[in-house]
């Protein structure tokens, strides 16, 4: 591109020299070279060779034309006729007309004009070309300014993805040293206190057993949290592999994992028809493992317990609920639900860490999604969530080939 | 339980080290046991150089190996042994508190021949080393005139 329009940009300037010349050089060029076909003119006369006179001018205005524009020529034909007619047309050395060569000298003049009717053309075309080339300099220079503000976006978007990068390797190798180094402490307090009750058993008294028994078991928790909390990490590590998910089975799944472990409750299901959205199956797996079970200890003093599953099918998204006749909560605390660690029952009346909520909300959220919860005290929970039907504009240009 | 092959265990942490002999004590198995504090000890050991200069030859019939080491980690230990002709026929099991794909991968991927999670519970913790010693020590089979006994 930038070399074609340097060429373009030589030959306009050959074709245009006449533009950079001054007046006086063009008409003077003009002059001169009807003085020299007037000198040829009388040195081929002097040898003989006659009605050359014609060609010879028309030649000098031509030239004239060619090189020095339409005023220039204009002069040339002028002069040429003029000198045609004092010099070579009958009666010589004046300049009236004999009628016999009337004819002649007009076509001569006709013919002078033409040739310098051809000098407007050029002209025209010149100017044509030379806006041409001041458009494509102009384009040339915008298409330049553009690129250059692709490439500094593209600069920065590198800088951008550089320090994203920068700052998840930082993040990993927080996880990698809690995953690590706090474990390590961790089986100590455990290991030692074990170690402490085996050797002083016969010295210790009933409390010095229970300080040791609740050194190990907070130890034990401690882990616990630990695990959950590296295991929450991940999942905002974890690359999504989205495809098309059939949440009726996928629920029916969940569900019947968690059967097996509700032996000797009673439990009334009443799941709905559930539609195929779009996500990662084993993070959508999780979300629904999370809720269900959540379900099914908040309704252990129920009996039976009610779990209802359904959806409610938007435009573009579809919002799943999981209902249940359980414990609830109180609505004034429902922004807390989704924190990581938090809970709103006593660790007596219901085991957990607190993770499992926030879990929820990760996963949804990195799918488009939104959660929430509505209930009430002792009059159950519902929980909502919602995820895209089908991939998004970005997504389904990614997975195209 | 007349002939135990010799463990090598290394492991920077002095708790864990005191752990680790209790429960292999629990069971007989402490007897053999070399311990290394860091990677370089544990190589000066392997190539029977430095401080253990005035061993008796031969490799040990298993090597416990932590992954966090001060001066020369456990993954340089476990690449320096897997690549060495004389010392690739130890039995290496990695022994650690991380349970992060990465070096789980990267462990195997360089030939470990066990890659075992430290229970953070004592009992779990136990049985695992003792399992470990009695497996690799008494029932497991070394490679011919590598272990002296």
């Amino acid at each position: 591109m930038e070399l074609s329009a340097d060429a373009f940009h030589e030959n306009a300037a050959s074709i245009l020299w006449r533009g950079r010349h001054s007046a006086i050089l063009r008409y003077g060029f003009s002059v001169v070279s009807v003085a020299v076909a007037l000198g040829l003119a009388f040195a081929l006369r002097y040898y003989d060779v006659r009605d050359v006179e014609l060609p010879v001018l028309t030649v000098a205005i031509a030239l004239a034309t060619w090189y020095a524009g339409v005023g220039p020529s204009v002069l040339a034909v002028l002069l040429a006729a003029l000198s045609f007619d004092y010099f070579f047309t009958e009666p010589f050395y004046s300049l009236t007309v004999s009628p016999r060569d009337l004819p002649y000298f007009f076509i001569f003049v006709v013919w002078a004009a033409i040739v310098a009717s051809f000098g407007a053309v050029r002209r025209r075309i010149e100017e044509g070309l030379r806006h041409a080339r001041d458009n494509l300099q102009v384009e040339v220079e915008q298409r330049r300014h553009r690129e250059d503000e692709i490439r500094k976006l593209n600069q920065e978007l590198a800088r951008r993805a550089t320090e994203l990068e920068a700052s998840n390797k930082e993040l990993e190798s927080f996880a990698y040293s809690v995953s690590h180094d706090l474990r390590a402490p961790l089986r100590h307090i455990v290991g030692f206190s074990e170690l402490l009750q085996k050797h002083a058993s016969s010295s210790l008294d009933d409390k010095g057993h229970r300080y040791v028994r609740t050194i190990r078991e907070s130890a034990r928790k401690m882990g616990e949290l630990i695990d959950d909390l590296l295991a929450f990490s991940r999942i905002g590590r974890a690359e999504t592999r989205k495809t098309a998910v059939n949440l009726q089975q996928l629920v029916s799944e969940a569900v019947a994992e968690i059967e097996q472990e509700t032996q000797g409750r009673e439990i009334a299901w009443k799941i709905g028809t559930l539609p195929v959205c779009y996500g990662d199956r084993s993070l959508l797996r999780l979300v629904v493992v999370n809720l269900v079970s959540n379900a099914v200890k908040f309704t252990r003093m129920r009996r039976p317990a009610e779990i209802a599953i359904g959806s409610v099918d938007g435009e573009n998204l579809v919002e799943v609920f999981v209902r249940d006749n359980g414990a609830g909560f109180d609505m004034q605390y429902a922004n807390k639900l989704f924190g990581v660690f938090q809970r709103l029952h006593l660790p007596e009346q219901f085991e957990g860490t607190g993770i499992g909520l926030a879990t929820v909300e990760r996963i949804v959220h990195r799918h488009g999604g939104r959660v929430r919860a509505e209930g009430a005290v002792d009059r159950g929970a519902t929980f909502y969530f919602s995820l895209p039907k089908v991939p998004d504009a970005a997504e389904r240009r990614a997975s195209a080939p | 339980m007349t002939t135990l092959g010799r463990i090598l265990i290394v492991e920077d942490d002095p708790n864990d080290v005191e752990l680790t002999l209790t429960a292999l004590d629990d069971y007989n198995l402490a007897n053999e046991v070399v311990i290394a504090r860091d990677g370089q000890q544990a190589l000066d050991y392997l190539y029977c150089r430095g401080e253990f200069k005035a061993r008796s030859t031969g490799n040990p019939a298993v090597m416990l190996l932590d992954l966090k080491l001060p001066k020369v980690g456990g993954l340089e230990v476990l690449q320096q042994v897997k690549s060495d002709e004389r010392l690739k026929t130890i039995p290496v099991v990695v022994l650690t508190s991380s349970n992060e794909e990465k070096d789980m991968m990267r462990s195997y991927s360089l030939g470990v021949n066990a890659y075992v999670v430290k229970p953070v519970d004592f009992h779990e913790f136990v049985n695992a080393v003792k399992e470990l010693g009695v497996f690799w020590a008494v029932i497991n089979e070394p490679p011919p005139g590598s272990v002296t006994r």
